[in-house]
């Protein structure tokens, strides 16, 4: 076995790294500290969300205030903007210091390429992407429920004898939670040391979203022809859902969405989590293009469409009437995050 | 650049994800009917190392962890342009999680002693954690960039200009060489194979093994042994054998309620598990 | 007076060697005479020539230039077949296709193509365990030489596309009413490698057709017969065609049993019937009157002819790859051909093709041609109830 950085028997509390842009903390970070408060409750441990940035003043008063026990906030000059290897130096400090039992973070880009450094740097498992997280009955040990070969297979994965157990969550698995109403918790401020050397990498630019561009699309909703007069009631849906509006050649050609986002053989391969595919009759040269969709929705007016060989969930109806309802069910019941 | 680029992309070969399933009686992975590919991020990651020789000269090199079988599929790789395989083959290395992998392949790549970039898939098809590249950054102590869609590089400068995507759009990196990335699936079109050139590769020519005793790693630290995460269960999850074509029927508005709810269940991941939905 | 900008082109010989062996220097007869462009279907459509004429005097010289008007050409060989001087103009195109393979100067999409053809075996990316998917139900022998006459080789489109699948349905009910015994690959059928041919890619289409014929001969396959026009030519292309095995397409078998009077029909409602001559019956294989003798021979089927029929057909836009490539709906041939189509009064619009079938619905589609009905010759046979020697029953 290769050697841990400290044992089980020295670890204490749940982690969960809050990452934040402009002031604001991601979305992520909020469902896991929800998720890790119910783990937290269940074995008794100290819940603490881990702050590192430039300058943290003023986050550190609104994380103070979510449901947590406690805050370490390390703030240093050169960790204003991330990079995973300052990030990563500055944030092997404070753990061997303070030897966390578990240490969340949400799978995002940042989320992501933090674990994987830490993960090495304390000789550690991390379990990615989890859609689930429990804590075996027996041992208290962290279960990491995870997907793999395109979603086909479900693992549940342990890590026994190395700490910090860590795990990176997709956004949107969890929960948001409740806000909470609650005295300031304790902010704990441990100094690290962050020569330049470690930051080796410079962010340059950064951009945010514009444009189109379908193919990173988490969620797609597809028009196709018998969609013909319905594209309003579909981009209120789209809207409804944070998703992306695609297209079937017909659609495009049509002139209902603009050619970016033509889906298929000649369009765009996208590779979404969901697809609601609204009046496409199925052709190869279309479904090639959502075939890596984890779920998809079809609803055409015509039972022999092809579609419904792709499909999850299949309704053979007027496109019309039933996306009107979705948009109807989710504006009463509330939209999705 | 004072030596030519020297680039290492690190292929895995994986099996087709639709095509491998779960047996239900002993709950292991059943992948005996599964053809082989190479994992498409990893197509991605050649092609962007080709496209870097192209223009400024210099190797690639392919190196892969697997059982001898995959030597086929990796002359796929030396057909597309690449030129040298190096396979890492050894039971020892196998029952290998991320940390062990990671572990291998660094050691195998500093073996080489002249590699300026690595360039990997995002994450692979199979295991899919995205932990691989930036674990052979840290044990090779080098700079990441990851998520890659863009690789530029200054000739005569040894850094990488890289664009890459983050939680709300993109950010542009300056990496010092050496480095590891890993570029996003479809950030390219990979080039097609030289096919006469695939017909006539030898692989005794091409392609070098290499076994843990090449490596000089403790086999402690290798495969299994050196693996902290273990799986403590698996299953198929629900949609795995094609697609369910669940029909649902019934007034339109009927048939938006129902969808609101699957949509609800399958975005809080509870699909699978058949979770109750909230709300 | 202001002096005239002229042009200067610099002839590079390196490039002129790389051409002529691209293209075999099979451009060398052309004396420029721009029938070929004046021929060219791409005429037709709205504001888009490819100049064919001036592909081949670049090809000729050596110089680039050619890169749009090589990849829209759909090899439908209308321009050939008026070529005063038999320039192989398709060969010279797929010969500017291959060096552009070379050169990685390759429009996007068509190495997916390719890609899709090595690791699944067919150019539509769809698993080779769903290969034989279409013939559920229908308990189709594999192919036995000791017992099947013929081998039927489906193809890719007829196997995987949902209206392909119907043609290769109504080609093995056609089959089996005249009698015929034969067998498919099955799941093993390989990709006849049409694709690889007609983007460009020379290479992997001679390993394809190499492996293809050793296959045929592991089989002992010697009748092969096609369900696809496309297929059919390209097995006509693999070495050991003629003479290890014979291929042909279905349409010439049925007319063989109907010139025999082995097969014939019950006969339709009365209709009018106008046929579209697939590109790669009409004019590259010179067959145009296997389809006119079945339909003659079904009682009720009158048919109109449009004018450009037989050699002087118009392609349906999908040969050349272009099924694979993106056309703008101002730019597609179906559009004209299918209006052209229902301008004769015919309620069908018959054709032998899966790549001609898709095209013209669309076209169809496209053109509001409501009332005209696209049909595979095989589904007007199963439809006038096609049967052995004595007329039966109009049979499923």
């Amino acid at each position: 076995m290769i050697d841990p950085a400290y044992s089980p028997q020295e670890a204490r509390g749940i982690w969960v790294f809050l990452e934040h842009d402009a002031g604001v903390l991601a979305p992520v970070s909020l469902e896991l500290l929800a998720k890790a408060r119910e783990l937290a409750t269940e074995s008794g441990a100290e819940l603490a969300g881990l702050l590192v940035g430039g300058d943290l003043s003023a986050l550190e008063a609104t994380t103070a205030r979510l449901d947590l026990d406690r805050v370490v906030s390390v703030a240093h000059p050169l960790l204003t903007q991330f990079t995973a290897e300052a990030y990563a130096h500055a944030v092997d400090q404070v753990i061997r210091q303070q030897k966390p039992d578990i240490f969340l973070l949400g799978a995002t880009a940042y989320g992501r390429d933090l674990a994987g450094r830490l993960a090495v740097m304390l000789r550690t498992g991390l379990t990615a992407d989890c859609t689930d997280l429990a804590l075996e009955a027996a041992t208290g040990l962290l279960l990491g429920e995870v997907s793999g070969f395109g979603g086909g297979v479900l693992a549940t994965i342990r890590c026994e004898q190395h700490r910090p157990q860590m795990a990176t969550v997709r956004p949107g698995v969890f929960p948001e939670p409740a806000a909470v109403d609650r005295a300031a918790a304790t902010i704990d401020r441990p100094a690290v040391d962050v020569p330049a050397a470690k930051c080796p990498v410079k962010v340059v630019a950064r951009h945010r979203k514009t444009g189109v561009d379908i193919s990173r699309a988490e969620r797609l909703v597809v028009a196709g022809a018998g969609a013909r007069g319905e594209m309003p009631s579909i981009e209120a849906l789209a809207q409804a859902l944070g998703a992306e509006i695609g297209a079937t050649r017909v659609a495009v050609d049509e002139g209902w969405a603009e050619r970016e986002r033509q889906i298929g053989q000649t369009g765009v391969i996208a590779r979404p989590k969901l697809a609601l595919v609204w009046g496409a009759s199925g052709a190869s040269q279309f479904t090639c293009g959502i075939d890596q969709a984890e779920m998809v929705v079809a609803v055409n007016q015509d039972p022999e469409a092809a579609i419904f060989e792709s499909a999850d969930i299949c309704i053979v109806d007027e496109v019309a009437p039933v996306v009107k309802a979705l948009v109807a069910e989710l504006k009463s019941r509330g939209g999705v995050e | 650049m004072t030596r030519e680029l020297h680039t290492l992309v690190c292929l895995k070969v994986v099996p087709k994800s639709e095509e491998v399933g779960v047996d239900r009686e002993t709950n292991t992975l059943d992948r005996a009917n599964a053809r082989s590919e190479i994992n498409p991020p990893d197509m991605n990651a050649l092609e962007a190392a080709l496209a870097l020789k192209d223009r400024f000269g210099g190797r690639v090199s392919l190196m892969s962890m697997g059982p001898p079988f995959v030597i086929p599929t990796l002359r796929v790789g030396l057909a597309m342009g690449a030129d040298h395989a190096y396979l890492l083959s050894d039971r020892a290395f196998g029952g290998a999680d991320t940390l062990a992998t990671s572990l291998t392949l660094a050691r195998a790549i500093e073996k080489l002693g002249d590699v300026d970039l690595v360039l990997c898939g995002e994450e692979s098809s199979d295991g899919a954690t995205a932990q691989v590249p930036p674990g052979i950054a840290t044990w090779m102590d080098v700079p990441q960039a990851t998520y890659a869609m863009d690789v530029d590089f200054e000739p005569g400068q040894r850094h990488l200009v890289v664009t890459r995507e983050v939680r709300d759009g993109e950010e542009v990196l300056d990496v010092p060489l050496p480095a590891v990335v890993s570029v996003k699936v479809s950030c390219n079109e990979p080039r097609f194979m030289d096919a006469a050139r695939f017909a006539l590769l030898d692989s005794e020519a091409s392609v070098t093994t290499w076994t843990a005793d090449d490596l000089g790693v403790d086999p402690e630290h290798l495969g299994l042994a050196g693996s902290p995460t273990s799986v403590a269960g698996l299953k198929e999850a629900a949609q795995a054998s094609g697609r369910r074509r669940e029909m649902v029927s019934g007034t339109p508005e009927e048939e938006g309620r129902i969808l609101y709810d699957r949509i609800v269940e399958f975005l809080r991941g509870a699909g699978a598990r058949g979770q109750e939905a909230p709300g | 007076m202001t002096t005239p900008v002229r042009e200067v082109l610099l002839l590079d010989d390196d490039r002129w060697d790389r051409v002529l062996l691209a293209t075999k220097g099979e451009a060398a007869a052309c004396y420029q005479c721009g029938t070929c462009t004046a021929t060219c279907p791409w005429g037709l459509v709205a504001g888009a020539s490819i100049g064919v004429r001036s592909v081949m005097r670049r090809a000729q010289l050596g110089i680039d230039g050619w890169a749009e008007a090589v990849w829209r050409c759909t090899t439908c060989g209308a321009c050939e077949q008026q070529c005063p001087h038999q320039v192989p103009i398709s060969d010279v195109m797929l010969g500017l296709r291959s060096l552009a393979w070379e050169e990685r100067g390759v429009p996007h999409g068509l190495s997916s193509v390719l890609w899709d053809m090595h690791w699944d075996g067919n150019p539509w990316g769809r698993p080779p365990s769903a290969r034989s998917a279409w013939a559920a139900g229908l308990d189709i022998p594999r192919f036995d030489a000791t017992k099947h006459a013929v081998l039927l080789y489906v193809g890719c489109t007829a196997s995987y596309d949902r209206r392909g699948q119907k043609i290769a349905r109504a080609v093995v009910s056609v089959l089996r009413s005249a009698g015929i015994s034969f067998g498919t690959l099955g799941d093993e059928e390989p990709c006849c490698g049409d694709p690889a041919r007609s983007l460009g890619n020379e290479a992997y289409f001679d390993r394809i057709a190499q492996a293809n014929t050793k296959k045929l001969a592991v089989e002992n396959a010697t009748e092969v017969v096609a369900v696809s026009p496309h297929c059919y030519d390209t097995f006509t292309r693999y070495p050991g065609a003629g003479q290890a095995f014979n291929v042909r397409h279905y349409s010439q078998l049925l007319r063989d049993l109907v010139a025999e009077g082995k097969v014939s029909f019950a006969g339709v409602e009365p209709s009018t019937v106008t046929f579209h001559d697939p590109c790669y019956l009409a004019r590259h294989h010179d067959e145009t009157e296997a389809p006119r003798t079945i339909m003659a021979a079904i009682p009720g089927v009158s048919l109109a002819e449009m004018e450009r029929s037989r050699e002087e057909t118009l392609c349906c836009g999908g040969g050349g790859g272009r099924m694979w490539m993106e056309t703008l709906p101002e730019d597609r041939f179906a559009t004209a051909r299918a209006r052209e189509a229902a301008g004769t009064g015919a309620s069908y619009l018959v054709t032998t093709c899966p790549h001609c079938i898709s095209c013209l619905e669309d076209g169809a589609s496209v053109a509001g041609a409501r009332d005209l009905k696209v049909m595979d010759l095989a589904e007007l046979a199963v439809l006038a109830g096609i049967g052995d020697t004595a007329p039966t029953e109009a049979s499923q």
